[in-house]
Formats: C-alpha cells, sequence, structure tokens
C-alpha cells in the first residue's frame, strides 16, 4: 500500500484533536464482489477530508458505510465514540449526528422548502415547532435562499435544491458532513454556488468527508485528500503534497485525467 | 406574482400542435381550432354532434313517452331511500343524515376556499340550459293522441297517431317559455356585467351552494309537486298539492343545519379554537360512519345489561391490563425474557383459535381477537423501548385500539334491525351508501397495511400478505360474500352471533383491502431508494419514513386506482342482491315490479337509479381530478 496508513494528520491544524471517524480494517461485499477491501483511516473532529478516485472505486460505498446506509462485513468503525453495529439505537443515534448530502439531493418531493428543513428536527431531536422553522429561516438564510421557504422543491433550481439539502442536513445540528458529489449532477453555472456554501461550511469547523472530483475545492478547503483506487485507499496526503508530488503512479495518472 | 396554473404547464405534452389550452380564446377561435381545424375534423364534428342529437331524442322519447309510469318512481321514492325501515323509527333515519348535513355545514365552514363564480359565467349557464331547455322541446317527437278515456288512437294500419309537429310546439308552450326566461335572464345578466367595472364581479361558491340548495328546499313547500307515498301497503297520489308533511319538514331542518353550522364553522375561521374545531371535525368525520350505522341499525330494545357487565368490563380489562403488560415489556433491562413472554402469547393466542375450531372450550370471540392482538403488540413492544414517551405512545396506541375493536365487536353482536327475514329492513340507498362507505373506509387502512407488508424487509409480513392478497383476488367477490353470508356463521362457535350484514360487510372489507393493496402498492414502489436513503440519514425511524415520506407519497401517485376501486366498491354493492340484501338497484328491478299497481314497470325506476349512480361516481371522480391536481404542486 502507500506511504500513509491513513491515520497521520498532516496537518498542524488538527493536531491534538479528538478522533471523530475511525475506520479500522473495513471490508465489504456485493455478494461475491469486494468493494471495500481493508479500508483504514481516521477523520480527526473539525477535519475536512476530500476522497476522490475513479468512478467505481468505492467512494460511495465507504461514506455510506459511515452512516449505515450500508453494512460493512468486516473491520470496525467508530463515529464520535460510538461503534457501528446491528444495535438499532446506535444506529439512530449516529444517523442523527451525522448529516448527509447526496448526489441526487433526494429532497422529499411532497413537502415544502420548510418542512423538508423541519421534518428530522422536530420528529428525530424533538424540537417545538417553532423553534424548528426559526432554524429553518436561519439556515435558509445562511445558504442564500431565504424566499424559497414555501416552495416545493420541484419549483427550484439544482443549485437551490441541493443548498436546500445541506440545509435539511445541518438543521439535525450534526457533528459530522458527508457530502457524496455534492455537485455531480449540477450544470456548471449551479456549481460555484453550492461550492460557495461548503466552503463556509468547512470554515465553520464541522467536521467534513467530501467525495467530490472538485479540485479547486479540495485545493482550497480540505485538510487532507485521500485517494481511492479498487476498494482500498491508495494514497493520503495534505492538497500541497497530493497536487505537487504524489508519490503512487495510479494517483498521478488519476490527476493527469482530471486536471 | 400569479399562481402558476396546471393546465397551462401540461398543455403540450406530446402534442404537435397544441390546442392553447388555459389561454382565453373567443368561441369561434375556439371552434376554429379545436372542432373544424381541417375537413375531416369537420366532418367528424357533424357526425358526432348528429349522433349526439339522436341519443338526446331517444332519452327524451323514452322520458316523455305516454307510456313511462313515472308514479310507480314517484311513490315509492321511500323505499328506494331506505325501503321498509320502520315508520316508527324513522326519526333515526333523519338524525343520521342531521348529523352529516351539520357535519358538512361545519367543515365548509372552517375549511372551504372555494372562492367565487363569476357573474358573466353564472349568465352563460342561463342561457346554455335555457337553450337545452329549446333544444329538447324541438327534438323529442310528437306526443301521441289521447282519446276521451285516455286510451292511445291507432290508425287504421296499427301505428300510434301522433299530433302533428306544430301542434306539438304549441303544446308545449310552458317549456318554451320557461327556455325564453332563462334566456332572457341570461342575456340581461350578461349585458349587466359587460361593462368593465363589473367585469370581475363574483358570488362565493358558498353562496351559490346555499342558495341553491335553499331554493330546491323552499320549493318543496310551494311547488305542487304532489303527494305521492307507499306506506303500508296503500298507494297515495294526490297530485297538484305540495309534499308531504313528513318530507318537506326534515328537509328544511337539514338545510337549515346545513347552514347553521357553516357559520358556526365560519364563527372558528382563524380563532385560537380553529385547529382544535379542524381537528374534532376531521375526527367526527372518520368516526360518523361507524356511530350512524349504530344509530340507524341498532335494535330499539337494546340489551344495555349485556353490554354493561361484559362488553364494557371486558374492554376495559383487555385495555388496562394489556397497557400494563406492554408497559413491563418495554422496560430496558428485560432482555430476552420480553420476547419470550410475547411468543408465549401469541402461542396462546392461536391456541385459542385452534380449539374453538374444535370446540374444545368456549370464549367470546372478542376474547380470542384481543389475545391475538396482545399478542401482536407485545411482539412490537421492543420497538417502543426507550424513554417514557415512546414507551407511553405505544400504550396510546394499545387503549385506542382496543376501544376500536371493542365497540366494533359489540356492534356487530347486538341484534339489529335490520334482520332480513323481516319486513322491517333497512334497503336502497341507505343500505347502498352504509355499506359503500363502511366498505371504503374498513379496507384503506387493511389495505394500506397489506401493501406495507407486501413490500416489507421482513420475509414473514410479506408471504403473509402476499398470500393473502393472492388468495383473495383469486376468487370472485360474489362467492366471498356468500361465503361469509352462508358459511361463516356456521364457523363460528357457540353464543356469537354475526348479523348478516355485519358479515357481508366484514367479507366485502377482506375482499376489497387486497385490491386496494395492490393499488398502494403500485403507488409505493414509485417512490425512490433516495427517498429512503434520506429519511434514513436523517434518522428518522422506520415507522417515521413510512408515515411522512414513504405513504404521502406512495399514495399520491395511487389516487387515480385508488379512486377508481372506490367508485367500483360502490356500483359492485349491487351484488349484495345476490345474497338476499336489498340494494338500491334491487328496490328498482324487483321490489317495484312486484307491487300489484306497477306490475311489471322496471325501467323508470332503473334509469333513476343508474342517474343516481351515476351522480355520485361522477362526483367523486370530479373531486379526484381536483385532489390530484392539488396534490401534484409538488411533483414538477
Ligand atoms: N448495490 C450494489 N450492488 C452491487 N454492486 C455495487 C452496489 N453498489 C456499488 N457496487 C459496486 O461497488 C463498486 C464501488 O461502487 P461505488 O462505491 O458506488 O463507487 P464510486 O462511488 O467510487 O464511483 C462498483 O464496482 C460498483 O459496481
Ligand atoms: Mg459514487
Amino acid at each position: 500500500m502507500s506511504i500513509d496508513d491513513g491515520t497521520t494528520v498532516a496537518n498542524d491544524r488538527l493536531a491534538g484533536r479528538e478522533d471523530m471517524i475511525v475506520c479500522v480494517d473495513v471490508d465489504k461485499w456485493y455478494g461475491d464482489f469486494q468493494a471495500l477491501k481493508g479500508i483504514t483511516a481516521t477523520i480527526k473532529e473539525g477535519e475536512v477530508a476530500v476522497v476522490c478516485g475513479p468512478s467505481g472505486s468505492g467512494k460511495s460505498t465507504w461514506i455510506r458505510c459511515i452512516n449505515r446506509l450500508e453494512v460493512h462485513q468486516g473491520g470496525n468503525i467508530v463515529v464520535d465514540g460510538i461503534e457501528l453495529s446491528n444495535d438499532l439505537r446506535n444506529i439512530e443515534k449516529i444517523r442523527s449526528e451525522v448529516g448527509m448530502v447526496f448526489q441526487q439531493f433526494n429532497l422529499f418531493p411532497h413537502l415544502t422548502v420548510r418542512d423538508n428543513i423541519t421534518l428530522a428536527p422536530i420528529w428525530v431531536r424533538k424540537k417545538p415547532r417553532a423553534e424548528a422553522e426559526s432554524l429553518a429561516t436561519e439556515l435558509l438564510e445562511q445558504m442564500g435562499i431565504p424566499e424559497q421557504a414555501e416552495k416545493f422543491p420541484g419549483q427550484l433550481s439544482g443549485g437551490q435544491q441541493q443548498r436546500v439539502a445541506i440545509a435539511r442536513s445541518l438543521a439535525m445540528e450534526p457533528r459530522v458532513m458527508l457530502f457524496d458529489e455534492p455537485t455531480s449532477a449540477l450544470d456548471p453555472e449551479m456549481i460555484k454556488e453550492v461550492l460557495d456554501v461548503m466552503k463556509e461550511l468547512a470554515r465553520s469547523g464541522i467536521t467534513m468527508m467530501v467525495v467530490t472530483h472538485e479540485m479547486g475545492f479540495a485545493r482550497e478547503v480540505a485538510d487532507r485528500i485521500i485517494f481511492m483506487e479498487g476498494g482500498e485507499i491508495v494514497e493520503v496526503g495534505t492538497p500541497e503534497h497530493f497536487f505537487t508530488n504524489p508519490t503512487e503512479d495510479r494517483t498521478k495518472l488519476f490527476l493527469s485525467q482530471i486536471l | 406574482m400569479p399562481e402558476l396554473n396546471p393546465i397551462v404547464v401540461e398543455a403540450g405534452i406530446g402534442e404537435t400542435g397544441p390546442p392553447q389550452q388555459g389561454v382565453n380564446l373567443s368561441v369561434r377561435q375556439w371552434l376554429r381550432t379545436n372542432l373544424f381545424s381541417n375537413w375531416f375534423n369537420a366532418i367528424l364534428t357533424l357526425l358526432g354532434v348528429f349522433a349526439a342529437l339522436l341519443m338526446l331524442r331517444g332519452v327524451l322519447n323514452f322520458t316523455f313517452s305516454e307510456n313511462r309510469e313515472w308514479d310507480a318512481v314517484r311513490t315509492n321514492l321511500r323505499a328506494l331511500m331506505t325501503l321498509s325501515y320502520p315508520e316508527s323509527q324513522y326519526v333515526r333515519v333523519w338524525v343520521a343524515v342531521g348529523f352529516v348535513m351539520a357535519l358538512a355545514g361545519m367543515s365548509a365552514g372552517i375549511w372551504a376556499n372555494w372562492g367565487g363564480v363569476s357573474v358573466k359565467r353564472m349568465s352563460t349557464w342561463l342561457m346554455g340550459s335555457g337553450g337545452l331547455f329549446a333544444l329538447c322541446v324541438l327534438l323529442r317527437e310528437p306526443s301521441v293522441i289521447l282519446d276521451s278515456e285516455g286510451k292511445v288512437l291507432r290508425t287504421v294500419e296499427g301505428s300510434l297517431q301522433r299530433e302533428s309537429v306544430w301542434a306539438a310546439m304549441t303544446d308545449r308552450l310552458g317549456w318554451w317559455i320557461a327556455a325564453v326566461v332563462l334566456i332572457t335572464l341570461g342575456a340581461a345578466i350578461w349585458a349587466w356585467c359587460s361593462e368593465p367595472d363589473r367585469r370581475n364581479n363574483s358570488v362565493a361558491v358558498t353562496t351559490v351552494v346555499f342558495s341553491g340548495l335553499g331554493l330546491l328546499v323552499l320549493s318543496l313547500w310551494l311547488v305542487p309537486y304532489g303527494h305521492y307515498a307507499f306506506a303500508d301497503g296503500t298507494y297515495i297520489a294526490v297530485p297538484g298539492r305540495t309534499v308531504a308533511f313528513s318530507t318537506k319538514m326534515p328537509w328544511t331542518v337539514m338545510w337549515l343545519l346545513l347552514f347553521g353550522l357553516y357559520f358556526v364553522g365560519r364563527s372558528f375561521r382563524d380563532t385560537r379554537w380553529q385547529g382544535i374545531v379542524r381537528g374534532s371535525s376531521n375526527f367526527l368525520w372518520l368516526i360518523s360512519p361507524m356511530a350512524l350505522f349504530w344509530v340507524v341499525l341498532r335494535d330499539p330494545a337494546l340489551d344495555y345489561a349485556h353490554v354493561l357487565s361484559t362488553d364494557l368490563p371486558m374492554g376495559l380489562a383487555f385495555g388496562v391490563l394489556g397497557g400494563v403488560l406492554l408497559w413491563a415489556l418495554t422496560r430496558s433491562d428485560l432482555g430476552e425474557a420480553g420476547r419470550l413472554t410475547a411468543v408465549g402469547l401469541l402461542g396462546f393466542a392461536v391456541f385459542n383459535w385452534v380449539a374453538a375450531f374444535f370446540g374444545l372450550y368456549p370464549m367470546l370471540q372478542k376474547a380470542r381477537i384481543s389475545f391475538l392482538l396482545v399478542a401482536l403488540a407485545a411482539l412490537l413492544a421492543p420497538n417502543f423501548i426507550g424513554e417514557v414517551a415512546k414507551r407511553r405512545q405505544l400504550i396510546l396506541g394499545w387503549l385506542s385500539a382496543m376501544a376500536l375493536v371493542h365497540y366494533m365487536a359489540t356492534m356487530m353482536n347486538t341484534p339489529s334491525t335490520v334482520d332480513i327475514q323481516s319486513s322491517e329492513f333497512l334497503g336502497g340507498l341507505g343500505l347502498t351508501l352504509f355499506v359503500a362507505v363502511i366498505v371504503v373506509l374498513l379496507s384503506f387502512p387493511l389495505g394500506v397495511l397489506l401493501a406495507l407488508g407486501r413490500t416489507s424487509k421482513f420475509p414473514i409480513f410479506r408471504m403473509l400478505s402476499t398470500s393473502y392478497i393472492e388468495i383473495i383476488r383469486g376468487v370472485p367477490l360474489i362467492s366471498v360474500l356468500i361465503f361469509f353470508s352462508v358459511m361463516v356463521p356456521l364457523f363460528l362457535p357457540d353464543g356469537m352471533e354475526l348479523a348478516e350484514l355485519a358479515a357481508v360487510l366484514t367479507g366485502y372489507t377482506l375482499f376489497s383491502a387486497a385490491y386496494l393493496a395492490e393499488n398502494v402498492r403500485g403507488g409505493l414502489q414509485s417512490v425512490t431508494k433516495g427517498q429512503y436513503e434520506a429519511a434514513d440519514a436523517l434518522g428518522l425511524t422506520a415507522a417515521q419514513r413510512t408515515g411522512f415520506i414513504v405513504l404521502p407519497q406512495g399514495l399520491r401517485v395511487s389516487i387515480p386506482q385508488l379512486v377508481g376501486q372506490v367508485i367500483s366498491t360502490f356500483k359492485e354493492t349491487s351484488l349484495l342482491a345476490i345474497i338476499g340484501l336489498f340494494d338500491f338497484l334491487r328496490v328498482a328491478n324487483s321490489v317495484i315490479p312486484a307491487q300489484s299497481e306497477f306490475m311489471g314497470v322496471k325501467r323508470e325506476g332503473i334509469l333513476l337509479v343508474a342517474m343516481i349512480y351515476f351522480f355520485f361516481n361522477f362526483t367523486i371522480s370530479k373531486y379526484s381530478q381536483r385532489l390530484e391536481r392539488r396534490v401534484g404542486l409538488g411533483e414538477r
């Protein structure tokens, strides 16, 4: 494997922080096909980790294991001190602490933007409705779309929808945010508005794990870049290391194709 | 911002030369673009109009023919509505109708936001109906000439002798006057509101509806519709006076209830009571069919002693003891003991049914059902382990389930006035509506549960629901009904009676639920995987995910099929005739033609029945289109 076992933090900023996500030797099979082969990595509290790699390399599979949308078969995943197991209560707890943003937004089409955002705080966090609604207003303002609260998702542009999806996740006040290619389904002119929101979020100090091919974004805000291929972590490093002198041939090849 | 108009948005999908829907065209332009765009369309249009006129002429000739005996329908109106429901108890029917009226008025008051009808539009209705009157007068063939004894005259060749066309047109002077009055009135209003400042005048829909109904009721007091009745085997026909007091008074009260409660409801609008009033009126709608069923059908001599000594204590006991048990089973330190208890209970419950089958030891059926429910609830209990609030949910759910089940079981066990063998029996439209409403209401939750079961990830639920659905769908409705009316009473243990109507309702509900489940399943499958994942990622529980995300989206997709199912349930109630119940159609088809005064007179009654069926189903269908459009908003 690589020069790095994935647990070293290559950035001073994060020295001494607590571990937020710890994966040890994680294996995942789809039938006979092994999608994750012994993934070992640690994400620190407040870290922004960008995961990249060619299509089919297991990026989505990995981050979906972290909030147990997929079940891993070998190894351990510990999120914020809670081990992921079949215990239903642990799963619910982790899911309310970990927000996820999908490539296809996955907003609830039958609910207004406001209701999309307040549903989980009211029913999972048991917040009073008024409080949840003022939080929603605040978040929409932060996302730059305060005037869309009463609309239905289908009436918004892709970029607006993705920002609503981010607001919906943030409304649960999660400690970790997972992004699975949040800009891949967007028209080019809308990518920037979503990335801007994400950059701001990164600076706010929340732990983020972002699967993306937006290398500009990675260069600007990532603490670490994790490169995967064939279900394995091939190389881990700071953006500087990653873009200027990657060690692995496979990384070089990937970068030459994407940059 | 102007409201998005869904019609405009949808227009043009899959159309090459889109007709400009949603855009105001003048009548001529509209005809041009839609009906006469080329010579082929023009010919089709003309042929279509010709066929429609022929059909209208047929209906008119049939309706106004000298051979029609509309007296058969007039005197039997009550029979068509309630058959031989006992006269002495009739006030109960009115109480039930009145309750529905009051509730409808209340709901309209607190909810309705129907907007207005433009006055101009109403004037076109008036002119249109006037024109239709005139058209009908022109189309109908000349009447047959009657001699002084009221017999038809025939020509030498034997064909009917008719008056001349001119005589026919002058004979129908009253209709002409009506047509002219309507057209003039409409035209006058049209002219009046053509002034620019009156162009947008409109009248609230509620005003139109209430005053329309009010005029109808008022006409009962003023217009000599004639007094026709068929009571205690005697035939009453007194033309030239208003309808009987026992008809016009109740309807007046009904209208007052509707209108009065509308204002009560409206006075709660935008007050702090609004939420409560809305909630309780919805709740009342939900329970009213059951409650009214009770009001209309129960025997006047109800055995209250039995209710007090057995039914009530038993319901309470199951509620309280079951609640205590469930509370204990949701303790977090219980571990495997909880599951063992639940499985033990399930075994006991199943054994009860097996024992009943072999007649081993007697027990009220209600107790067997309740034990089974306790066991099922105990199996569910582990999902509710946790905070007090969560445990309380389970207990509340349990208590309401018990209340509902015991109420229903008690109701079914009660001897009813509608003993089918007796002459005092509810039938007609009353029976048809009761059966349809109750079957739809009860089969809906059952069908949704079955659909959820069939799409569940637990194999046991999937297997049970699938086999239930497939078995029921493999059997014709009629055999299910026969099975329940004839066979089920044989299987029931001693001491348990099931009124025939209750048995039939059960069978029909179980049948309808299987079809409903398939319709709902289609909708559920259209909900994408991403929706489940988004709900899971937010930490919603499986129940919340189903209730807030999956069902609303799935049901919305299935609205057209569900409405189709409601309509066919309503129509297929006429199969009840085969197992001996006297539904609406059967009254027209066999009861009236058997009366000595109207021997063999069928067509009139059946035409009326068909019209009433059509009225109900058309209304449902229209309403569903509105509903679809309204909930479709979020889809785009
Ligand atoms: N549900 C599934 N069933 C079977 N194979 C799957 C499934 N999901 C993903 N895979 C396979 O696992 C591998 C990794 O997929 P994924 O994590 O989606 O890749 P990435 O997100 O990096 O493009 C791919 O080869 C893909 O075909
Ligand atoms: Mg992917």
